[in-house]
């Protein structure tokens, strides 16, 4: 006959850390057309990011010819949170803008 | 992520292209920034491609959909999305053996592959024990999840990976490092699998037996194998970075694993790291750094024309971010022997280290793609490939550790340095009593 062995068992806590519920915001209302509007081209330090948007505003510009196209390069990944010293020119460019196409380059 | 949320907290409305690989990356960002409901297109342009072919058809294909992502009315979620409430597991999370428990963990997705001690109520208390803080006080809270870094929670971690009670105080300084700076953040997600490397300095190395000398970085010594383990955990665990999911790391780094030395103050000529940052050589601190990349080199020579030679000779080109020369004892002997300072080595280094002249035409290359990313450097800019400014005043460090060879590194990549001082429990020489004879002993065959 072969003795059961002893098994040693654990009770353990959770290594995941506890968060608060974060305060959810919706987005802002959509623009009815393009024609005739400020379009911003966010871009990102990532390589890609203007490559994808010198092709995004040849086809905004092909298909609204009157809208008005509008740059900001920002020197990192993320204006808002790493350049602090842009944010009040930021802040700016984003008033004069209608609506923004934004590209991360990933 | 967050630049597009800055915007559509300010009324106007975005779209942002992203690869579609990137989604979940994406997604966590909007929802750790309370806006999950943001309108992302995906795309099939891989991470950072300059494939103009690719990146014509991807876009051209998605152009309608970036249309309606700015004029497609708002669905009722969109307008005002459900509370959604965060994963809050019990305290008590699960019961079974060693096996069971190292199951249950890896399939939630809370280890980094190794086995971990299961970490009881026991196991816990103990590691408590090397921290005067009471186990609910909240060291700081870690983006992007938010998770609330408890003395208590860093504890677990600790425990999971197989810490000693005294390195408590330097993962509580250590998680106080991964707040202090809200790019660490990114650079734990980045494509680029920046991985923490942290430097020890002052008393607290020899109390815990941080291995500073020969083979400081490689695996066989507890305190250097679990306390960047640790740091894994937490960043895994409660800055909520997962592998694949917000940790976009495209070739990984084994750096990620445990990446930690003591600077070799006993040996080297110069004034260790955190007194040049402004401690007390009395002081403890730990430094955090993000390199990206960890490269060897034997040098030219091993006197000071020869090391400095082989340092400003092989800066890698295609880099970005911070530099570090990594030298031993030795090195640093033999320039402080030739007069070098720290300080002028630095100074040598920002001076002398160029992009020769043929470097983009002998490649083919019309110098559009920089040497250095994060500077520029290249034809039509600079020759020099670190230029100290505002922001980033002081782009090369010296580390001096390891043991007395000719080899010699750089780790390059990152954001400065992150310098914070370690505070000890009142009964440290006590605890240190009790764990310091913890070493391995080798016996000779």
């Amino acid at each position: 006959m072969v003795a059961e062995k002893a098994v040693a068992t654990y009770e353990v806590l959770s290594p995941w850390a506890e968060a608060d519920p974060i305060p959810l915001k919706g987005i802002s209302p959509r623009l009815t057309e393009l024609a005739g509007k400020k379009i911003g081209l966010l871009c990102n330090n990532k390589r890609a990011a203007p490559l994808i948007l010198n092709v995004a505003e040849r086809i905004l510009k092909d298909k609204y010819p009157t809208s008005e196209i509008s740059w900001f390069k920002s020197r990192t990944f993320s204006v808002s949170s790493l350049e602090k010293d842009r944010i009040a020119e930021f802040e700016d460019w984003i008033k004069g803008m209608d609506a923004v196409v934004a590209a991360v380059g990933d | 992520m967050y630049d597009a949320i800055f915007i559509e907290e300010r009324n106007k409305p975005t779209v942002t292209l992203a690869f579609e690989h990137f989604l979940n990356d994406a997604m966590s960002a909007a929802s750790s920034k309370g806006m999950p409901v943001i309108r992302i297109i995906p795309e099939t342009i891989v991470s950072e491609s300059t494939v103009m072919d690719d990146i014509e058809a991807a876009i051209t294909a998605v152009a309608d959909d970036m249309v309606a992502a700015l004029t497609k009315p708002l669905t009722p979620e969109e307008k005002s999305p459900k509370r959604r409430e965060p994963e809050n597991p019990p305290r008590i999370v699960f019961k079974g053996n060693l096996e069971e428990v190292n199951r249950f963990f890896y399939q939630r997705g809370w280890t980094d592959g190794l086995p971990i001690i299961p970490p009881t109520e026991e196991a816990v208390a103990e590691m408590l024990t090397g921290t005067d803080l009471p186990a609910g006080h909240l060291v700081t809270e870690l983006e992007p999840r938010r998770g609330k870094a408890t003395v208590e929670r860093i504890a677990i971690n600790a425990a999971m990976a197989g810490c000693l009670p005294t390195y408590m105080p330097l993962l509580i300084a250590g998680t106080q490092a991964l707040a202090a700076n809200p790019v660490c953040g990114m650079m734990a997600a980045s494509t680029g699998s920046f991985a923490p490397f942290w430097l020890i300095n002052g008393p607290i190395a020899k109390d815990v037996n941080i291995r500073s000398s020969y083979g400081a970085t490689n695996p066989g010594d507890i305190a250097n194998a679990t306390i960047g383990r640790a740091m894994g955990l937490i960043t895994k665990n409660i800055r909520g970075i997962r592998k694949q999911i917000e940790d976009m790391g495209v070739l990984g780094n084994p750096g990620k694993y445990s990446w930690v030395t003591a600077e070799n103050e006993e040996f080297s000529p110069w004034e260790p790291f955190h007194v040049e940052k402004g401690f007390k050589k009395e002081d403890s601190t730990v430094t955090l750094t993000f390199p990206q990349s960890f490269q060897q080199m034997i040098p030219f020579g091993t006197d000071d024309k020869g090391v400095l030679a082989t340092i400003v000779g092989n800066i890698t080109p295609a880099r970005m971010g911070l530099f570090a020369a990594l030298l031993t004892p030795a090195h640093a002997k033999s320039l402080a022997d030739r007069g070098w300072s720290k300080k002028d080595v630095k100074k040598y280094i920002v001076e002398n280290a160029r992009v020769p002249e043929d470097f983009f035409t002998r490649l083919g290359l019309d110098g559009s793609q920089p040497f250095d990313r994060g500077t520029g450097t290249g034809p039509g800019g600079t020759h020099e490939i670190f230029r100290p400014s505002p922001r980033d005043p002081d782009p090369v460090q010296v580390y001096v550790f390891g043991g007395f060879g000719s080899w010699m590194g750089f780790a390059q990549g990152g954001p400065p340095p992150i310098t914070i001082k370690v505070e000890l429990p009142k009964n440290w020489d006590k605890l240190v009593a009790k764990y310091k004879n913890i070493v391995p002993t080798y016996i000779r065959y």
